[in-house]
């Protein structure tokens, strides 16, 4: 026998999560029961012959055993749950049976329990993000450019959308009659989408965006004082590589437009990888010192 | 004596199902919906948070039933604080209606 599978990749935001049970009690109506629900795709398989409703709850649960117990014991089988908390049951519809019957909070507070737990989940992730794009509208002023611009508006939005959400569901009532959650979720995607292939576009025709135009590798077999010079066109952790070999201690030191020295090491062999260097935006100069010969390479990206 | 909280209904019915002897949340279910003449339903989510609460503050406790055909099912218990805490909110509830009364 074949059995009839399809895949809904319908997304829902979590405080519209009773539109996916409407759903879902249709397409069981229809003939397709919910296999395995997911955030991004649900599972469904075809069978006409049975009907079910269902219910979703959230939250982190202490004692899998026992929750999956309780709703068993009032006929509601347990299907899965998803990675961030939604569970879902199903139960075999009996039209005989009061609608109250396919209800799992039938008090105000168990329903508000569970809707505000979802929604300090999503406030303080709304926040957490609000501050993140609080540190990049900052940076933003010390640097403008548009990979800061867009990476911010993206965290803008992000953090607009969580605190949105969070408020509608702890508050369901206040908001009744919405619409256009699915144009909202599809902007927020196109929103992300867009930001990242912009970044990642900048980042490929202008690689100096990112990172400093650097001396990629240095290579000077002179015995005299040497120097190269760079420029950090973007404030960032930069990482020095160096390789340095020579009969007597030498110095190498990266030095800043203003004079100051933001790096140094004297040894007369020494080899580093990915040391990391806090480098503003600015001029700057490698220099090196030795009494003898001396072998060096130095590469900073 | 302490002031305490007034317990929600499906609180108050989960402890006073309770207050004869350990049962199961269906029985519990079964048992509140009886009582209360239909009324009042206690669905398995609203189950399952209320149990959960109780647990945490230490009102019920959870027993594996050794009853013949009913062996390693869940069972839930009062506990002292938990009877304390069934007679107060009756000692409430009361006082309110004797207050109606009066009035």
């Amino acid at each position: 026998m074949s059995e009839k599978y399809k895949t809904s990749f319908r997304v829902y935001s979590a405080w519209n999560y009773q539109k996916e049970v409407e759903d879902l009690n249709r397409a069981s109506e229809q003939g397709w029961q919910l296999k395995k629900g997911g955030c991004f795709h649900s599972r469904f398989v075809k069978n006409p012959d049975i009907r079910y409703r269902y219910q979703l709850d959230y939250g982190k649960i202490d004692n899998m055993g026992r929750y999956i117990e309780t709703f068993r014991e009032q006929g509601w089988e347990y299907i899965n749950s998803t990675f961030n908390g939604w569970h879902y049951f199903r139960k075999l519809y009996d039209p005989s049976l009061p609608e109250e019957d396919y209800e799992i909070f039938t008090d105000r507070e168990s329903l508000k329990e569970m809707n505000t737990r979802w929604a300090r989940i999503a406030l303080a992730m709304g926040g957490v993000l609000g501050a993140f794009s609080l540190m990049f509208l900052v940076k933003l002023f010390r640097t403008p450019d548009l990979p800061t611009l867009i990476q911010l508006v993206v965290l803008l939005v992000e953090s607009a959308i969580l605190i949105r959400g969070g408020l509608i569901m702890r508050n369901p009532e206040s908001s009744r009659n919405r619409r256009g959650d699915g144009a909202l979720i599809a902007a927020f995607l196109a929103v992300v989408l867009l930001g990242l292939t912009a970044s990642i576009t900048l980042r490929e025709l202008r690689p100096d965006f990112y990172t400093s135009q650097s001396a990629s590798s240095v290579d000077v077999p002179v015995i005299d004082n040497r120097w190269a010079d760079f420029k950090v066109r973007y404030p960032d952790n930069y990482y020095l590589d160096l390789d340095m070999e020579a009969d007597a201690p030498m110095t190498f030191a990266i030095v800043n437009d203003k004079g100051e020295t933001v790096f140094e090491k004297t040894e007369s062999d020494f080899h580093g990888e990915d040391i990391r260097l806090r480098l503003p935006r600015g001029n700057y100069q490698f220099s090196m010192s030795c009494e003898t010969g001396y072998d060096l390479k130095c590469s900073i990206d | 004596m302490k002031r305490i909280e007034p317990l929600s209904e499906s609180y108050y019915y989960i402890l006073l199902c309770l207050a004869r002897g350990a049962n199961h949340g269906y029985g519990i279910m079964q048992m509140t919906e009886k009582l209360s003449g239909g009324d009042v339903k206690i669905g398995s989510g609203t189950m399952y948070g209320a149990t959960n609460n109780m647990m945490k503050k230490g009102w019920i406790h959870e027993i594996m039933s050794d009853e013949p055909g009913l062996e390693r099912r869940r069972l839930y218990q009062l506990t002292d604080s938990g009877r304390e805490v069934l007679r107060g909110e009756i000692a409430r509830l009361r006082r309110m209606l004797e207050n109606a009364e009066e009035v």
